[in-house]
């Protein structure tokens, strides 16, 4: 049977998962050799990223990529931190600061597959939406 | 208009304008190919829910995958990148459905084709439904009058019933629907044609038919072109069920012609082809024959308590060279309650509709049939088959003896009879009328050859001078000996002026 890339990762997690670092390293090395041998090397890089995926949801960590016209100051991103924590029930957040001129203002906030629309042309564009429907 | 109103109406609707920041679930077009798009991200995706692409297009999921989904993209392909996003929209592919739809042309996702403006809908109903059960249902006991008399003498169709209709290209099988549907004037029936993968010339051709008739006053055409994308054919028969669905849930008796469903077939075959999954027999997919199945079962006759509505389908399939023991052929044949076969032998033949009466039947049609058919009826078959079985002997002619002579040209004249031209439906009176001469062998007196004519004269002769009789035979659908009086009486007085006139 073929086994895919999530059963990789998830293999690998429980296999480093609660380990020290020398046993990481050896590990790791075994598991190389591992896919190597079963000619699935090419799948490292989607392992990696799946990895990263089962990782961050074990620890409860949470990536988040905010857009925004201007970059975020301190105290906005305090406020994000604390509401995407609240949201997700999350114990630490990574944010990822991107500027977009376009959006005209607010913030869209993405976390994994999932999109909070906050900005100003999103608005208009719901705006927009809404009036064609009632004419 | 003055400025101060349009700014108060703009006021009033963005008044009502939440500015709530929603939560979207998206993901990304990892490939596109021929009306299917493979999409990554999407996690919490149902089956067949419809997604939204960054054009405003609409998709269906049908593949849903560990970490990708396949939909079919439901319009232009042409202009979905790779690396778009993607949005959920939380709801199963709906259309709108509504009373205003009726005397229009539609796509399969409720837009109107025929630039009459836009049709104002309150409703929205699924596209796929799992069909009526057990309980609803009822058993066929009313008649759907095709206005075709070998049809509704031989192989009578009930309302509730799903009658297939079969033949090779060319023998006349949309003819026999649009009759049908011209037919249901004054019969208190709503009528869906769904016109899967056809030709739009064709399609015009019959709109401009039915408004020449007068039937587009309660006929809804479905029409997904030949150039339209497989997904919209795909749907198409869906969709004009659903809106039929609408009016059945409203108590009322609704016709559904497919037009054609080896079409419908095929077009499924591509999407599931495209979305990788395994051929089977024809390359069709395994899920073939459920696809037909799922689909006529949702014609159904509701019970009182549930209405009382019903929906006919009269599903139409092209066979190859009269083949129908092809796989589509015979698994729809399986499914529906009888089939209406058609031959292009007997088409060339100059026999109109084409009708081959061995192999058609009706599995249930007759128990919805008027008492007064059933009794001209039963002897017009009887007449047909000994004909069939003599007919090769026909041409020793005089070397016959009386009794098989008689059976010929009985069967010479039942054939004449039975043809009948396009767009000239008859009413169920005036078909019992001709009949029960026919049957009772007040022609067989008539040249074959002026058969047609003596018909015709017969039944302007009925129209302008025995009303009586017609009304009658409507009003009791049943040969009670006075009927029968009546109806010999003017057969008699129509002979004697008809002889003595020419």
């Amino acid at each position: 049977m073929k086994i895919t890339t999530r059963q990789y990762a998830k293999s690998l997690f429980e296999l480093t998962s609660g380990k020290s670092e020398q046993e990481i390293k050896g590990v790791i090395s075994n598991f190389i050799k591992f896919l190597q041998k079963n000619r699935q090397l090419k799948l490292a890089g989607k392992i990696i990223e799946k990895f990263g995926e089962i990782y961050n949801k074990k620890k409860g960590i949470v990536e988040a990529e905010i857009v925004s016209r201007e970059k975020l100051n301190g105290e906005l991103i305090v406020k994000l931190d604390d509401f995407i924590k609240n949201k997700y029930s999350a114990k630490e957040v990574m944010l990822n600061n991107k500027i977009d001129e376009k959006i005209i203002g607010g913030v869209i906030i993405k976390i994994g597959d999932e999109v909070m629309d906050g900005s100003v042309g999103g608005q208009l564009n719901r705006l927009r939406k809404c009036l064609e429907i009632k004419n | 208009m003055n400025k101060d109103y349009i700014i108060d109406q703009l006021k009033k609707q963005i008044e009502n304008f939440q500015s709530k920041v929603p939560t979207e679930k998206v993901g990304k077009v990892l490939e596109i190919g021929d009306g299917v798009a493979k999409i990554s991200g999407l996690s919490d995706l149902m089956a067949s829910e419809m997604v939204e692409f960054s054009d405003g297009i609409i998709g269906v999921a049908l593949n849903l995958e560990e970490d990708q989904v396949g939909a079919m993209i439901l319009g232009d392909y042409a202009g979905i990148k790779e690396g778009d996003t993607v949005k959920a929209t939380g709801r199963i592919l709906s259309i709108p459905v509504g009373g205003d739809m009726i005397g229009r042309v539609i796509d399969p996702l409720g837009q109107p084709l025929d630039g009459k403006g836009n049709i104002v809908t309150e409703k929205f109903y699924p596209v796929e439904k799992i069909a009526p059960g057990v309980i609803t249902r009822q058993s066929v006991n009313q008649p759907v009058q095709t206005g075709i008399k070998a049809i509704d003498a031989m192989i009578p169709v009930g309302r509730g019933q799903r009658e297939l209709i079969i033949g090779d290209r060319q023998t006349g099988k949309t003819a026999i629907a649009i009759d049908t549907i011209i037919n249901q004037r004054g019969q208190d029936m709503i009528c869906v044609y769904v016109a899967i993968g056809q030709k739009e010339s064709k399609i015009a051709r019959i709109a401009a038919e039915l408004e020449k008739a007068g039937a587009m006053e309660y006929t809804t055409i479905v029409l997904a072109g030949a150039s339209d994308p497989a997904a919209f054919s795909f749907i198409a028969p869906y969709s004009g069920c659903a809106l039929g669905e609408y009016f059945m849930d409203q108590g009322k008796d609704v016709l559904v012609i497919y037009d054609d469903l080896s079409k419908h077939a095929w077009s499924y075959r591509q999407i599931s082809l495209i979305l990788k999954r395994p051929p089977g027999r024809e390359a069709y997919p395994g899920d073939v024959f459920y696809l037909h199945s799922r689909l006529l079962e949702r014609s159904a006759k509701l019970n009182k308590d549930f209405g009382g509505g019903s929906i006919t389908a009269l599903p139409i399939i092209e066979t190859q060279a009269g083949d129908v023991s092809a796989y589509i052929p015979t698994n729809v044949i399986s499914i529906t309650d009888g089939q209406i076969y058609l031959e292009s032998d007997l088409f060339y033949k100059g026999i109109r509709p084409a009708l081959n009466v061995g192999l058609s039947v009706s599995r249930v049609g007759s128990a919805a049939q008027t008492k007064a058919m059933k009794k001209v009826a039963g002897k017009l078959r009887l007449d047909l088959a000994q004909f069939r079985e003599l007919e090769a002997f026909a041409q020793f002619g005089s070397d016959l003896d009386e009794n098989t002579r008689k059976q010929i040209e009985r069967g010479k004249r039942t054939v004449e009879i039975l043809k009948q031209g396009q767009y000239e439906p008859m009413a169920m009176e005036n078909q019992v009328a001709i009949l029960y001469a026919l049957t009772n062998g007040f022609i067989d007196d008539v040249a074959v050859e002026k058969v047609k004519t003596w018909e015709n004269d017969f039944h302007k002769y009925l129209k302008s001078s025995q009303k009586k009789v017609l009304d009658m035979i409507a009003e009791k659908k049943e040969l009670t000996d006075e009927v029968v009086a009546a109806i010999e009486k003017a057969i008699r007085e129509f002979k004697e002026i008809y002889q003595n006139g020419s």
